[in-house]
């Protein structure tokens, strides 16, 4: 068993990182999972999940000009770490390979 | 709404975040919740909703993995690791009952957030002309005078007055005299009535704290036609100029402007838009100013020296006057000393400038708070006690493993003041929703600059917490610790909960207060109906008033343009006079024929009209006649006096006809007898009157008639602007006006009636919640019931009966308490609406329906849930 699991939401946000590569900060990944996935992302939920990703290791993050606009706050990009892509494309692995150990007879078509 | 960049999100809870947030994060979260507001703003436009999302937002945050973390130097385990077990057993009991906590929270939260919007509201009443440096030592001079059939409370004072007093009283440093005057000021393109323009001496400045931003405030005021402007007509008329030194054309006069001032704060008794120099007026009348002793046209402030004591010029008052004012028919009492602070609230003299805030509402609106406050706190009391069951087993642990007594108390206390937190968090977001709105209900614009600094402000909130978390917590507190372990497991737990009694005293106080808030405001709308249906002596429906200032075009061409006027569809009759019903009265010096044949002096007060004003405003007359234009004598010569006024000379109707009458002008003759009208408000008697003609109008009324009244009014404007286009044609409806006078009474109404509301609304969450409590208790009685055969509305019934009673007692104790303050309060008016007993009833059933419609829901669930289940339970 891999000690690496990750939670659904933490996969997403993962996934969403990945996508958004050099422009991932937070209002962008919110939009750009609820665009994705039709629902709605708090941004407590959000940067609870990314602080603990970042702990892990599994993220890293960097600020980036600060600009008038925001209150003149800067933003804080985030980008997949080696160890993060790692474990994101474990985790894909697993999943495509539970998914085709599914015997046929139990996966009715569609 | 394309204005994003101004709108920031709420301070305070930025700040909030900031208190919580780790600092390692707090940046970038912030420019994310800064980045999703904006957006919000500028794609919806709906700052409110926009607001409530951050705040929603920002308390989503508040979660492990973004508080900071606690480290040692944290509360939670220091320096005894009970705190720490204290925080968390509590937290777990509060997230356990969720339902419980969620009413305390709801409860605490709606009844604190009241309170401090009332408390606001009471505070900016209070805080009226505090701000001035000298306040303490500033007094308005006003009158106690006496004629030959009346004591006259007045708020003004004549001209010689205040320079009198600098001259003979040496506790007196300085004084200003004030006079209101409605001026038409024009510049460029604008053009409009300034109703708040004030002639001061030129030691307005000295006397008050009015800051001057521009100009000198040792000349300022000076010279004749000299001008101050406040800020904001500055910008009104000289927009990004610099108005020093331009003029402006006010009546038919130059001004020059000679400063710019801050605008008068809004918690100022008298408020202006401008001042001009005392000079003005005094150039030209010298004469009464030195000797008009009986002419009370202005207010007049002194300034004592920072030794003096009023009473010692108080003292010598008495001596004052006769020096001074000699004797005649009429006299004066008494020159009372009002201290600046208390004018605001003072009971209103004749005369007084500017709108008055009335006691007795400021009385009313804390008892309110308070009884809001206490019905949340009882909610507290009521759960919390009787939730206390379910915390027995820890108590007796705790109490087994050593706990002392005041342990537990003080981890009660600490449970309730932790909800009260909470709810306070709630309650600023609440009272910053409701802001708003609430100004408009009180209509006091409630700015943020009349409160006191930022910290007490803050230490009054946090006071306030901590104070009703200890109120509401300190019984549940005394009650859980009392328990005996022993008793605590013994299986039969009778007698622990002794504190039912408690309960239901508590209970019945919120069902009283309840049924007192409802009858209450049932009551107040009563008085207010029968101040609106009263007859007033004339019909106030359908007219048009203008004001026309003494425009010389109109008082040459009066007749012609009436005529005009008068042909326009829809416009009935047209009356010219120089003061309308619901305005103030001039009040004049005059000598009237008594019936002994003597000329006796006397204050008067005059309306001075045209031929057509008493059919216009369809007022009656006793006995005479109106002024006709068929005897030439009688635009000098004829007067007409109202019944009081005839009452007060003791004569018959007939017998005041043809008495003389010597006025300011001329002497003449009284040719009727007019049916009392309220010309004021009806908070005080019809005084006498008199109405004399002339020529001079300064408003003209318009009666219209038929259906479409925006139509009648687009064509008199039309006519308006044809016949005198420079003049404004700025209308007001008199009924409005007129009521405009009841406005503390009808926003008492209002708030009244929302605040019992929001009490009923506190009352019955506890009542759910006791509700709820009760039939958890007694699901196993209810199953065996049914089971034995009970029908369903019986069991509701069961669950019911006790509060009835609870009910029918609250209604016995509530009717006399409020009888008592309502028939106090209608005592502010002349004419009392009858106490109407049905109206307790009414108010007992409306808070039993809601109590019952309140208690069936849980209890008739409760009633048709399946037995099987109730007993199946263990």
């Amino acid at each position: 068993m891999n000690r690496h699991q990750l939670g659904e939401f933490e996969e997403i946000v993962m996934l969403t990182v990945g996508i958004l590569y050099k422009e991932a900060y937070g209002v962008a990944i919110i939009d750009e999972i609820e665009a994705r996935q039709n629902r709605k992302v708090s941004i407590g939920a959000l940067q609870t999940v990314l602080r603990r990703l970042e702990s892990k290791g599994y993220l890293t993050s960097e600020f980036g000009e600060a600009t008038n606009v925001r209150g003149g706050k800067r933003k804080r990009y985030f980008s997949l770490t080696s160890l993060g892509s790692r474990i994101l494309r474990e985790t894909q692995d697993q999943r495509v390979e539970m998914f085709r150990a599914i015997p046929r007879i139990a996966f009715p078509k569609s | 709404m394309n204005s994003s960049p101004h709108i920031q999100p709420p301070k305070f809870l930025l700040r909030f975040f900031r208190w919580f947030c780790d600092p390692a994060i707090a940046e970038d979260i912030e420019g994310d919740l800064r980045e999703i507001f904006e957006r919000d703003v500028a794609t919806t436009g709906n700052i409110t909703k926009a607001k409530l999302q951050f705040s929603v937002r920002v308390l989503g945050l508040f979660r492990p993995g973004i508080v900071k973390k606690i480290g040692r130097s944290s509360l939670l385990n220091h320096p005894s690791p009970m705190f720490k077990n204290y925080f968390i057993t509590s937290v777990r009991s509060l997230v356990r009952s969720a339902g419980f906590s969620t009413i305390n929270v709801v409860g605490l939260a709606v009844g604190l957030a009241t309170f401090s919007l009332i408390a606001f509201y009471v505070y900016s009443e209070l805080s009226f002309d505090r701000h001035h440096e000298k306040a303490d030592r500033i007094f308005r001079i006003v009158e106690n005078l006496r004629t030959e059939n009346e004591e006259l409370f007045q708020s003004t004072s004549s001209p010689p007055m205040g320079p009198r007093f600098l001259k003979d009283f040496p506790e007196v440093e300085n004084y200003v005299r004030l006079q209101q005057w409605n001026l038409l000021a024009q510049r460029n393109e604008v053009s409009s009535y300034e109703r708040e323009c004030y002639i001061a001496d030129s030691t307005v400045f000295d006397v008050f704290s009015f800051k001057l931003l521009k100009g000198d405030k040792k000349t300022a005021l000076r010279e004749p036609f000299s001008i101050v402007l406040t800020e904001s007509m500055a910008k009104k008329y000289f927009e990004n100029e610099d108005p020093l030194g331009q003029t402006l054309k006010m009546d038919y006069d130059n001004f020059k402007v000679t400063g710019v001032m801050e605008d008068v704060p809004e918690n100022s008794h008298f408020r202006f838009s401008n001042l001009i120099s005392f000079s003005t007026w005094s150039r030209n009348n010298k004469d009464n100013e030195d000797r008009a002793w009986f002419w009370n046209g202005f207010h007049t402030y002194v300034l004592l020296r920072e030794d003096a004591s009023v009473d010692n010029v108080r003292a010598k008052m008495k001596d004052f006057l006769q020096r001074n004012v000699e004797k005649s028919g009429m006299y004066y009492e008494d020159l009372p000393l009002q201290p600046l602070a208390s004018i605001y609230m003072a009971p209103p003299r004749a005369w007084e400038n500017g709108t008055r805030g009335s006691m007795n509402n400021i009385y009313i609106l804390s008892i309110v708070a308070v009884f809001i406050l206490l019905i949340a706190c009882f909610n507290y009391i009521n759960l919390a006690t009787a939730r206390a069951s379910r915390r027995l087993k820890e108590v007796g642990l705790r109490k087994t493993l050593g706990a002392l007594r005041r342990m537990l108390i003080a981890q009660f206390l600490g449970e309730s003041l932790i909800i009260t937190f909470i709810a306070s968090l709630i309650a600023v977001i609440l009272v910053w929703i409701t802001l708003p709105p609430f100004r408009t209900l009180v209509e006091s614009p409630l700015s943020f600059s009349i409160l006191p600094n930022v910290w007490i402000v803050a230490g009054a909130i946090i006071g306030l917490v901590i104070f009703i978390g200890l109120l509401a917590g300190a019984y549940p507190a005394y009650i859980i610790s009392k328990f005996q372990p022993v008793q605590i497991f013994r299986p039969s737990v009778k007698g622990i909960f002794g504190h039912n009694a408690l309960r239901k005293v508590l209970v019945s106080t919120q069902f009283i207060i309840s049924i007192m808030l409802v009858a209450g405001t049932l009551l107040v709308y009563d008085q207010l109906d029968v101040v609106r249906k009263q007859d007033l002596g004339f019909d106030k429906e359908g007219i048009l008033v203008v004001p026309t200032n003494g425009d010389t075009a109109i008082v040459n061409y009066l007749d012609a343009i009436k005529n005009e006027l008068k042909r326009v569809p829809g416009v009935t009759n047209v009356a010219g006079s120089t003061s309308t019903p619901g305005q103030s009265a001039g009040n004049n010096y005059t000598e009237i024929e008594m019936t002994d044949g003597k000329m006796s002096p006397t204050n008067i007060n005059f309306i001075y009209a045209d031929y057509d004003f008493l059919t216009t405003y369809q007022i009656k007359l006793l006995a005479g006649r109106d002024f006709q234009r068929d005897v030439k004598s009688d635009d000098t010569t004829a007067y007409l006096i109202n019944e009081t006024a005839m009452k007060d000379f003791s004569w018959t109707p007939e017998q005041a006809i043809g008495k003389k009458v010597r006025g300011g002008r001329n002497e003449g003759k009284i040719i009727g007898v007019m049916k009392d009208f309220h010309y004021r408000s009806l908070h005080t008697k019809v005084e006498p009157l008199m109405i004399a003609m002339t020529r001079n109008v300064g408003r003209m009324s318009i009666r219209v008639e038929g259906k479409d009244l925006p139509a009648t009014i687009n064509r008199v404007q039309k006519k308006w602007n044809e016949l005198i286009p420079y003049l404004p044609f700025d209308y007001s409806f008199l009924d409005i006006e007129f009521d405009r006078q009841y406005k503390a009474d009808q926003q008492l109404g209002k708030v009244a009636g929302v605040f019992t509301g929001l009490a009923m609304f506190i009352g019955c969450l506890g009542l759910l919640g006791l509700t709820s409590f009760v039939v958890e208790r007694r699901t196993k009685e209810i199953g065996i019931r049914k089971v034995l055969g009970a029908t369903v509305p019986s069991v509701v019934m069961l669950i019911t009966r006790e509060f009835i009673w609870l009910i029918v007692i609250a209604l016995v104790v509530a009717t006399p308490l409020t009888w008592y303050l309502i028939s106090q309060w209608e005592q502010n008016f002349t004419l009392q609406a009858v106490i109407n007993p049905l109206r307790f009833l009414m108010a007992g059933i409306a808070v039993f329906l809601v109590a019952w419609l309140t208690i069936s829901v849980l209890s008739l669930r409760a009633a048709n849930a399946n037995p099987t289940k109730a007993l199946r339970m263990e």
